[in-house]
């Protein structure tokens, strides 16, 4: 089993659900986190429209970045043999050209149990 | 690659981000949690809280990093009482970079 951590724009939130759902993977944890990357949280990557007047300001005070830019987390346990298709379609749907797009890391899970039936591994995750 | 994930004190939080940053560790997520410890959270007066607020950042970094990024948090973070947080450390198997497809950090 596989831990799939992907942080994502928030406004590509509802596509990538509607493609892992046709992929039959429904299940998933999101979490609303802030996050700075590699280029250390521009403001242009933000999700919203920042007015010109505001940008300029902060500019001219010396701040040529945001300290953190809000995205979603999302946490998707799935097979070993899921894992290539999932991240595949994540990165399809989320892939827009500009910087901010998101990171996926793929972690390792020992076990799994789903509380209500006792099962043990890969049939507690499907 | 492994995976850092330190629970930290919301006060401290903007130390230890800032010096990541001075050492070239500027990618991180930061998740406002609550949690309690080993101490069973704390009691104020009559008052016991269960669960206490903190600040987890999140990071994944080359193996040979990982000392110093440990390091760094734990000198940062660091005041001598109950609730300085923890850190743990898991492996990450692969990463993917959204906007380039391309695995790798």
């Amino acid at each position: 089993m596989k831990e799939i951590i992907a942080i994502i724009r928030p406004k590509k939130v509802v596509p990538t659900k509607e493609a892992l759902e046709k992929l039959g993977v429904p299940s998933l944890t999101a979490i609303s986190v802030l996050g700075r990357g590699k280029q250390r949280g521009i403001a242009a990557e933000l999700n919203i429209d920042i007015r010109p007047d505001v940008l300029a300001q902060g500019i001219m005070a010396g701040m040529k970045y945001m300290e953190y830019i809000p995205k979603r987390l999302f946490s998707i346990i799935v097979r070993n043999e899921d894992v290539d298709i999932i991240v595949e379609t994540i990165i399809k749907v989320n892939q827009t050209a500009e910087i901010g797009d998101g990171r996926i890391f793929i972690c390792p899970v020992d076990d799994a149990i789903r509380v209500r039936t006792d099962e043990q591994g890969d049939s507690a995750v499907l | 690659m492994k995976m850092i994930r330190a629970i930290l004190r919301p006060e401290a939080a903007d130390g230890v981000t800032e010096g990541l940053a001075e050492a070239g560790f500027f990618s991180l997520t930061k998740i406002n949690v609550f949690g309690r410890g080993k101490q069973n959270g704390i009691m104020v007066g009559t008052t016991h809280y269960d669960e206490l607020p903190k600040t987890m950042i999140m990071l994944v970094v080359e193996d040979k990093s990982v000392e110093e990024v440990v390091k760094l948090i734990k000198y940062k973070a660091y005041t001598g009482h109950y609730g300085d947080g923890k850190i743990f450390v898991t492996p990450v198997d692969n990463a993917y970079t959204i906007r380039t497809g391309a695995a790798g950090l």
